[in-house]
């Protein structure tokens, strides 16, 4: 008989670091990024100045109303837009076992960006319990892309996968294109007015603050009711038959994760748009270091997606100021060629 | 002694075409029985049926006294084990996170793993002989290993009963011959196995019992040996005057086969007029 080794603790054995210090050093890394990111902008502020304005908002005169105005509102908005593409990266790409899946590539960022700009067209003034009509025809927009998507990826068996982003593709490109008429239309009617075509480029606003501490609390309670799913997610890699067979409830899995998805995504295009690959490129970096497992990623990721959108959103308004490019176009130049790089490697492991 | 898995009067169709009908079968505890028959005759789909994954569409399974569809379905998973032809993983899960998911029945809402549920996947990996594989990227295995860890898996959920579908398929005789004697092994810890198993000689020399589906809605079982007869098996798998002769003679069987291999197509003609069509058949 051999004698058998003490039990290690299986997911962090290994070199694969802890969970709760990967969290922990993530977290305060967003928290620095976003005090410095605050600070940064045509009227500089030194990290001192954005603590004291925090700490003492009535005592920080001109500093505190750029502050609390404009530059905190703008930060949040960007860590907010981005932890929500990237949690829901993380929760699609379990779902269609494919590290290509990806709100954007999958056509939900332009169903939310649809369902928002069609509301804003047609009920500009409606409202419910402070969620403006826009955010609510947004989710329903992407939990419609959703549902078209995964059922034409479904049907086709073998070549899901391709199936799948080209089905994206082409569904993205028409609500892409029904946007664009909107805010043609928009504009002739408002000269003047931008607020779609900030969102068909992906540019993170300025939110009022109502908005940012209500999407700041849904998405925290999104993220984790999204958790005991990521554990799911983890058996489903295995596939349908095996996840069903070891009593987990596949379909109900299933649906709770795209209406989780469709709600990040449409909070997170509410505040910036069309910003692609986000939840493609961070979810990819994460499970290098951390591995795949869906629990960890989740949160992780979460953190992570706020960090680089942040710091990719100062990017966009300051390094050509005075003018600002959209963070989108950003995140294409970035996020692009990874997809590249992913849709090789993956045809390469076949 | 009732036995502990019974099909009574099981018909199952896929569409317009009938699968099953009226199937009868038995299964006692302890037993390691082979699931013999032809491709598409249903072998896997009557393993799916008993995991639950699959409704009869009349009669009922019967699963140590209570019909199937009655089971809870986590009881179900912590008592049948089913062990899939093949197993993809995506992303780079490790072997040990992934025989880890066999305890996901065990495991209470919030699905983290106990010390016992470690010590049990432990066990399981020691079991199939992976545990020096337990780091390794699931996606970079042999195919002998993924069965192995596929095998883990099972073991994990410490089941009453494993359903096995062709688990020697693909793998070379030195393979072959450690998945049947793990199965073996299983067994004799009290493990009823039953597994559906295509190389009939495997069939022969390894399992007690044998249950042979033909494409006549009935299905036979016997002894392996009984039903390696000529005739059972020129009718369940349709060619008539075969030489199956070989299987009903235990102690030559391997030699029989190689003589009759050797005279009927030489060496040189398979490599040079087949040899395309052979490279295609083994992708």
């Amino acid at each position: 008989m051999t004698t058998v080794a003490p039990p290690q603790q299986l997911v962090t054995s290994s070199s694969r670091p802890r969970t709760a210090l990967t969290l922990v050093i993530l977290g305060v890394t967003l928290a620095l990024v976003l005090v410095v990111s605050a600070g940064v902008g045509a009227v500089r502020l030194s990290l001192s100045e954005v603590l004291r304005a925090i700490l003492h908002p009535g005592e920080a005169g001109d500093a505190g109303v750029i502050l609390f105005s404009l530059r905190l509102p703008r930060v949040l908005a960007a860590a907010l837009a981005g932890a929500g593409l990237s949690a829901t990266g993380v929760l699609f790409q379990g779902l269609f076992r494919n590290p290509l899946a990806d709100p954007f590539v999958l056509g939900a960022s332009g169903g939310a960006a649809l369902g928002g700009a069609a509301a804003m067209f047609v009920f500009p003034t409606l409202s419910v319990a402070g969620v403006g009509a826009s955010a609510m025809f947004a989710f329903a927009g992407a939990l419609l892309t959703m549902a078209i998507v995964w059922s034409l990826a479904r049907r086709s068996g073998q070549h899901g996968i391709e199936n799948m982003l080209l089905a994206g593709f082409a569904i993205g490109t028409m609500l892409n294109a029904a946007t664009s008429a909107f805010e043609l239309v928009h504009e002739a009617a408002n000269p003047g007015a931008r607020i779609l075509a900030v969102w068909l480029y992906g540019q993170i606003g300025v939110p009022p603050w109502n908005q940012v501490s209500l999407i700041t609390v849904v998405m925290i309670v999104a993220i984790v009711a999204a958790l005991p799913l990521a554990r799911r997610l983890n058996t489903m890699a295995l596939g349908d038959e095996y996840a069903a067979q070891l009593g987990v409830a596949v379909n109900r899995v299933r649906v709770q994760t795209v209406i989780v998805g469709a709600l990040l995504t449409a909070l997170a295009v509410s505040l910036g748009g069309l910003i692609g690959f986000v939840g493609l490129l961070v979810p990819h970096v994460l499970r290098l270091m951390l591995g795949p497992d869906h629990f960890r990623l989740l949160p992780a990721a979460a953190l992570g997606g706020a960090i680089f959108l942040v710091l990719a959103d100062t990017a966009a308004r300051t390094v050509f100021a005075p003018l600002e490019i959209p963070v989108g176009i950003l995140t294409a130049f970035l996020g692009g060629p990874a997809f590249l790089y992913l849709l090789h490697h993956k045809r390469k492991a076949r | 002694m009732a036995p502990f898995l019974e099909f009574r009067d099981v018909s199952f169709a896929r569409g317009a075409r009938a699968i099953f009908e009226r199937l009868s079968l038995s299964l006692h505890a302890g037993e390691r029985v082979a699931l013999l028959g032809p491709n598409g005759v249903g072998k896997s789909t009557l393993l799916a049926m008993i995991a639950g994954l699959l409704r009869p569409g009349s009669g009922t399974i019967v699963l140590n006294g209570l019909d199937v569809r009655h089971w809870n379905r986590r009881d179900l998973s912590r008592t049948v084990a089913l062990v899939p032809q093949t197993l993809e993983v995506p992303f780079s899960f490790r072997v040990e996170e992934i025989v880890a998911q066999g305890r996901v029945p065990h495991l209470g809402r919030f699905g983290s793993l106990s010390a016992r549920d470690l010590e049990v996947v432990e066990r399981a990996m020691e079991a199939v002989d992976v545990l020096q594989l337990r780091n390794r990227v699931y996606q970079e295995l042999s195919g002998g290993e993924r069965q192995r860890v596929k095998i883990a898996i099972a073991m994990a959920q410490e089941p009453t009963l494993m359903l096995l579908d062709e688990p020697t398929q693909h793998l070379d005789i030195g393979r072959q011959i450690e998945i049947v004697g793990l199965l073996r092994r299983l067994n004799e810890r009290g493990i009823t196995v039953l597994a559906a198993v295509h190389d009939l000689t495997i069939a022969r020399d390894n399992f007690e019992r044998g249950i042979l589906l033909t494409s006549e809605p009935t299905c036979i079982s016997g002894s392996v040996a009984e039903l390696l007869t000529p005739e059972l098996l020129a009718r369940a798998f349709g060619v008539d005057g075969a030489n199956f002769g070989r299987f009903s003679e235990p102690a030559t069987a391997l030699q029989h086969a190689a003589v009759h291999q050797g005279t009927a197509q030489p060496h040189r003609r398979v490599r040079g007029r087949h040899g395309r069509k052979i490279n295609r058949d083994l992708r």
